[in-house]
Parts: C-alpha cells; sequence; structure tokens
C-alpha cells in the first residue's frame, strides 16, 4: 500500500461499520476487500466479500436505520467513505446520480433472491430424505415387528425434560402410550441404566418386572446408545413364555445401533431444520448495510 | 434514421445517431461516457466520434492539458459513486489537508475525516524530463474509459465546421470527417477550433480569459514527503498581479499555481523568491522552475453555447472561477448528456434542459467573484487578515464540528462546495463576531503598542 492514494487503509481484520452503528457514510472500496457479517443466534453469519470498485453501507443512509450488518477489512484494504449530506446534496442536484447504487443495490437483491431460492431448495431436499423422530421410531419399530415373533414393543426414549423414559413408538395390544419410567425402575429403566441388552422369558420371576394391564410372560430390551450416550430403550414382549432365542436378541440388539444412529441423525436434522429457518428469516430481512 | 434511408430532420436522437465530440479532455471524456451509459439504459445506440489530436500519454507539454491537477473531495466522490473510481497510477498525492499561509502567518486545515479525499493528478504524461512510467496521466485515464463505454477516439484535428441541410459537418486538412447529429465544442480555450465555431454564426464567442501560470518543480519524493506530506500549501500574500496561488505535491514533483490577472514570468519569479514561499520550499528548489506555462483561464461565460446540433460544454461554455475545473466539465459534460439522450439536440432543448444547468454555474461565479473579492481585502489588509486566522485557529482547536469560516476556507480554496454555499455560511453571525472581536483586539493592542 503505497502513501498517495485516496480513501483510509484498514487493516485486516478492522472494523468499518458496526452492526447497530447509525450509518453517516456509505463507501467504496478503492482496494483490497471488505467482509460483511451478520450476528444471527447461530452466530456470525458472511453475507458477502465485497471486492474494489464496490459500494457499501448506503442503505443506512437511505432507509435511516441502523447498520444492519458489520462491515470489516478482510485483508488490507482502502476505503473511501462518502459524507451523507454531501451526496444527498448531490443527488438532489443530479439526480441521476443515484443510478449507479440503484444497480448496485438491484445486483445484491437478484443474488439475495438467487441465495433464498436456493436455501429454500436445500431445505424441501432435505426435508424429503430426512425423517422426523417418531417417524424414525416407527419405522425401526416396524422392522423388529417382522423380525421377532413379538405381541407387543414400543421405543422408550429419554426425556430431555423429566429425564425419564416415554414412549415415543408402539405396536401391538392397546398400550398405555403415557406410561413413564425413571432411570432404574423397572427392566427398561434398568437396561437403559446398565447399557446391557436383556432377554427374560419368564417377567414373573424377575423382581425388576412392574406389571401392567397388558399380560406379559417374555421381554426383550435392547439399549439404544450412540456413542456413549444412552438415548432410550427399545423392548418388544409376547404373552407366551419362552418365545424368544438368543438370535432374536442379538437380532435386536444390532438393529438397537442403527436405530441409536437414525434417531440421532433425526435430532441433528431437526436443529439444522430450526437453524435453517432462522437463517432463511434473517436473509429475507438483511441488507448490505 | 427516416424511412428510405433518409435522415430524419427531428431533434430526437434515434439509434445509430453521430455524435462527434471535439476535444477529449475531460469535458469531452465525460459527455461521452454518460451519454453512452444513458443511451444504454434506454437501449439506443450511439455513435460517438471524439477527435482529439493530443496524446496525453505524452510526456512534457505536448501531452499537458495545463491546469492545477487537483480533483476536488466532492468530485472524487461523486465519482466513485458514479462507478468512476480513480485507480491508483492516475493519483499522484492524496490530499488531507491544506496549509493557509498568509503574511500574518499560517493555519492548518484538514478534512474532519483525515481521509485522504483530494486527489492531485497530472492531466498529461507529466513535466518534461519526467522519467517514470508506471503513472498514467488523468486526461488519458477518462479518455480511456470513454473509449471503454464505446466512444472511438480519433487523432485528426478538427480544421473546418460547417452547416448543411441543418446538420453540422466537419473537416481536417481539407477531408470532410462526416455529417453529424451533434456536435460537441469541448475544446480548451486556445484552441483554433474555438474561432471555428464563432464563424458558424449562431453567436458564439469564445468567455473572457486570464491569463495564468503553472510551473512543475522535480523533487526526491521523501523530500515531498516530509515537507508538504498529504497537504497543499495555499498563499494568500499581498502581491500585486497575484489573487491566490497554491503549492501542489504530486508524487515527485510540486505544481506550483498562480492564479492573478495577467500574470507573468516576473509575478512568477516574485511569488518563488518570496520569503512565505521559500520557508516552505527546500533549499534545493531552483529560484527559476525549469519547467513552467502560463495557460488562459475562463472567467467568463459565452452568452450563446449552443445551437440546433451544436452544444459548447467546459472551457469552451462556461466553467467554475479559478477552482475546480474538472469538476465544472462532469457537471456540463453530463448536463449536456442528459439533454442530449433524453430531450433532443435542437437548441429549444439545450435551452430548457442545459442552459439552467449552465446558467447555475454562471450565477455561482458571481457569488465566486463576490467572495474572492472579499479574499483580497484580507489577503491585503493585516487586521482582516489577523482577525481571520485567530479564528481558524482556535476552531482548529475545537473538537466540535462547528468550524464555520475552516470549513468556508477549505470549500472556498478546494472548490469542494458550490460558491452560493460558501457565501451563504459567511452571513454565519457567531462567526463573525468573534472575526469582529478579534479584529478589535488585534487594534487595541496596537492603539497600545
Amino acid at each position: 500500500m503505497v502513501d498517495g492514494e485516496l480513501g483510509r487503509v484498514y487493516s485486516d481484520g478492522e472494523v468499518i461499520f458496526k452492526e447497530g452503528d447509525r450509518g453517516e457514510e456509505m463507501f467504496v472500496i478503492q482496494s483490497g476487500r471488505v467482509k460483511i457479517t451478520k450476528t444471527t443466534s447461530s452466530g456470525d453469519m458472511e453475507i458477502a466479500i465485497l471486492e474494489s470498485g464496490e459500494i457499501f453501507g448506503e442503505m443506512a443512509l437511505f432507509d435511516k436505520l441502523s447498520r444492519s450488518a458489520t462491515a470489516k477489512a478482510l485483508g488490507e484494504a482502502r476505503v473511501l467513505s462518502i459524507d451523507k449530506r454531501k451526496l444527498f446534496t448531490s443527488i438532489s442536484r443530479d439526480p441521476m446520480m443515484v443510478f449507479n447504487i440503484l444497480q448496485a443495490m438491484s445486483r445484491r437483491i437478484r443474488s439475495l433472491n438467487e441465495d433464498l431460492k436456493k436455501l429454500r431448495q436445500e431445505k424441501l431436499d432435505a426435508a424429503k430424505v430426512c425423517l422426523s423422530e417418531d417417524e424414525v421410531c416407527a419405522l425401526v419399530l416396524g422392522k423388529a415387528k417382522n423380525m421377532v415373533p413379538a405381541d407387543n414393543g414400543s421405543i422408550m426414549l429419554i426425556d430431555e425434560e423429566s429425564h425419564g423414559l416415554s414412549i415415543k413408538a408402539a405396536f401391538g395390544t392397546e398400550s398405555d402410550r403415557k406410561v413413564k419410567l425413571t432411570i432404574g425402575e423397572g427392566i427398561a429403566g434398568n437396561v437403559l441404566k446398565t447399557g446391557r441388552a436383556e432377554m427374560i422369558n419368564n417377567v414373573s420371576t424377575d423382581g425388576r418386572f412392574l406389571a401392567g394391564e397388558l399380560k406379559i410372560q417374555s421381554i426383550i430390551c435392547v439399549p439404544l446408545v450412540w456413542r456413549s450416550y444412552n438415548l432410550g430403550v427399545m423392548n418388544v414382549s409376547s404373552s407366551a413364555e419362552k418365545v424368544f432365542t438368543i438370535d432374536d436378541l442379538k437380532l435386536l440388539d444390532g438393529l438397537a445401533m442403527y436405530a441409536a444412529i437414525a434417531i440421532q441423525n433425526a435430532r441433528v436434522f431437526a436443529n439444522l431444520s430450526v437453524i435453517t429457518e432462522r437463517f432463511i428469516d434473517d436473509a429475507s430481512s438483511l441488507d448490505i448495510s | 434514421m427516416a424511412e428510405g434511408g433518409r435522415k430524419s430532420d427531428s431533434h430526437v436522437l434515434d439509434n445509430g445517431a453521430k455524435i462527434a465530440v471535439i476535444g477529449g479532455g475531460p469535458t469531452g471524456s465525460f459527455f461521452s461516457i454518460f451519454a453512452l451509459k444513458m443511451a444504454k439504459m434506454i437501449d439506443m445506440d450511439l455513435e460517438i466520434t471524439i477527435f482529439e489530436q493530443k496524446d496525453f500519454s505524452q510526456k512534457g507539454p505536448g501531452g499537458c492539458n495545463r491546469c492545477g491537477g487537483v480533483i476536488s473531495e466532492l468530485l472524487v466522490q461523486t465519482l466513485a459513486v458514479e462507478g468512476i473510481n480513480l485507480p491508483d497510477s492516475v493519483i499522484r498525492k492524496g490530499i488531507n489537508s491544506y496549509n493557509l499561509h498568509t503574511d500574518q502567518g499560517d493555519v492548518y486545515i484538514a478534512t474532519p475525516s483525515l481521509d485522504k479525499s483530494i486527489a492531485t493528478v497530472h492531466r498529461g504524461g507529466g513535466p518534461r524530463g519526467v522519467t517514470e512510467t508506471e503513472k498514467e496521466s488523468f486526461d488519458n485515464f477518462l479518455l480511456g474509459q470513454a473509449v471503454k463505454e464505446g466512444a472511438a477516439h480519433s487523432p485528426a484535428k478538427i480544421d473546418g465546421v460547417e452547416r448543411k441541410n441543418g446538420r453540422p459537418r466537419l473537416f481536417s486538412k481539407g477531408q470532410e470527417m462526416g455529417e453529424f447529429d451533434l456536435v460537441v465544442g469541448a475544446f480548451g480555450l486556445t484552441s483554433p477550433t474555438a474561432k471555428l465555431f464563432e464563424e458558424v454564426g449562431f453567436g458564439y464567442r469564445r468567455p473572457g480569459m486570464i491569463t495564468a501560470a503553472m510551473g512543475e518543480v522535480a523533487l526526491e519524493r521523501e523530500i515531498i514527503s516530509e515537507y508538504f506530506g498529504n497537504s497543499i500549501h495555499l498563499f494568500l500574500l499581498p502581491m500585486k498581479d497575484i489573487k491566490f496561488a497554491a503549492i501542489i505535491p504530486k508524487d515527485n514533483y510540486v505544481t506550483v499555481c498562480i492564479l492573478g490577472k495577467n500574470v507573468t514570468g516576473k509575478v512568477v519569479d516574485d511569488f518563488i523568491a518570496h520569503p512565505k514561499v521559500r520557508a516552505v520550499l527546500p533549499d534545493s528548489v531552483p529560484v527559476k522552475l525549469s519547467c513552467r506555462c502560463f495557460p488562459r483561464m475562463n472567467v467568463g461565460a459565452p452568452k450563446k453555447p449552443f445551437s440546433d446540433r451544436m452544444v459548447m460544454c467546459g472551457d469552451a461554455g462556461s466553467t467554475r472561477l479559478f477552482k475546480d475545473g474538472i469538476g465544472a466539465a462532469y457537471i456540463m459534460g453530463k448536463a449536456a448528456a442528459k439533454t442530449v439522450v433524453f430531450e433532443g439536440v435542437g437548441s429549444d432543448h439545450f435551452q430548457k434542459y442545459y442552459y439552467p444547468v449552465y446558467r447555475d454555474i454562471v450565477i455561482d461565479n458571481l457569488y465566486g467573484r463576490f467572495l474572492f473579492t472579499v479574499t483580497d481585502l484580507y489577503r491585503k489588509n493585516s487586521v482582516f487578515c489577523r482577525g481571520m486566522l485567530s479564528v481558524v485557529k482556535s476552531e482548529q482547536k475545537r473538537a466540535d464540528s462547528t468550524k464555520v469560516l475552516s470549513s468556508i476556507l477549505w470549500d472556498m480554496f478546494t472548490g469542494n462546495e458550490r460558491y452560493k454555499s460558501v457565501f451563504q455560511r459567511t452571513l454565519d453571525v457567531k462567526m463573525n463576531m468573534e472575526q469582529v472581536k478579534n479584529m478589535m483586539k488585534i487594534l487595541a493592542g496596537r492603539g497600545h503598542g
């Protein structure tokens, strides 16, 4: 950067204006690049990288609102500031002066529209291949039903609020969906606590068993473990004694491993959807100024 | 073009209209750039040829358009907004302050932001003897922008203008260069072309002129940085024949610019030898400048700057008094382009849409004349001068933004604002009271002295 050039030199990362600042001037990049970022609930979001010759910070002058984004030098950048008062005096004398600014704003609106369209399309595409947590549980339980000779089955996941187990999906005789167990309570609560799958072919001899309305003689309960986190359990039961085999236990335990991954993915996707929604909302209302 | 290939007599331009611009300085280039941009907005094809025989990349007087070469803060910003960013290769120095020197003292006036927002440039390839090649002349850059926009550049020297069937025709060395839908006169005041337009018979007469002086002094870059920094030095000295003078730093040269009435070589020598000037210049500078010229400056305005299919802009028409000639070229060139593209090329079109802008500059120059008369008073009267300096000095020490006199001087000498606006600020009661108070103190001090 040699002496004698126009404007002011900003070093890498130096703030030219901050989001929330009052807009008193607009800027034209003489050399270097400027990064525009916006603060969102999930951190700073990069809106644009502007190059030499581009105008920025103009919208706050026109809409009289505070800066809606932060501008920082990306590498060393030299920027010419244009005073609001002088700009509007010049525009009042020659309204055609605003044409170039309008062109820049139009280009940006087009670019934002394109980004918005892509985001919406990506969201739709993602929605097509991703299932919700409830849908994953129902799907997994359907598979389990076809694999073992069970009359009833359920997937119980840890409720983040109550820290107990509650039913997310079930099949078989109309069961009480509102059943909730605490960790360590009953066979399911115990499997969750130990993280070990269990097969009990005569539950009446097991002191942990909590009898309900359903007639149950045999039960397989496998934990749903993702990495080191116990997400919940999968239960299948039968009203007959000694129905399940050790192969049934192995099959369900294997299914539980993939089920846990699928449940976790569904949760991540759900979070991503929320973030995407916010991003689209933010992007719909942002401007580069 | 009307049906059957016959040219339309309408004064509204059609697709394929041919425009000749005589003069490739800032006025001709600005006109061409904006006319082509505006025509594109409405899907109109214009065929613009700029006739300029001078090669602005040439070093020495042959490529120079002889002027101080200061692009005002307002013009730098306006051009940036218009998408015309002055590249580093054109700018010789970014300026962020002025030093005003009087025989009663000096004062420093800086831009409020301290940004380097004023550009100094060379109008040609550089002064006689310049060796560096990486820099570009301002006029060459602007002409290049016009060519990029779609204008053609012809080096032919126009030596004949006539009308036939209501349309202007141009000649060079006896050869017809073509018939045009419009001819734009954007030539310099001393150009023989001006006489050609006087002879066309629509009433055009060259504006009144004075002689100014320009000089170039070669200095080491480090010396210029040490002595001048990013500051232009202005001189309001009680010297006969000099209204004001400036020393303008430009990379490895400083330009000495003297404005007055018919400035001669002796006036220049006297100025350089003045102790106040010597105090600013390093000891190594010879008393006589090795490169100097005496350009004619426009101080008036022709009453009839247009007729059907002919319009005069820039120095050939009206320009700003003493200051910001390039800014005036921008205003007039663009005003003419707007009229031509969106309205028409008839005398009535120019009267209605171009003349008001032209007249604004003429009227503004009347305010300028008054302001320079007042400045003369300050320049010549030590009490007035000291009163002014003390107010400016106290303003410069203040953190608030109410620096009325500083802003008046800044806008007056940088050409940053219209003279009318500057004049309105001179009516500020508080500032005037402060000056009067200071003058009274000075007079009282003398009385006791």
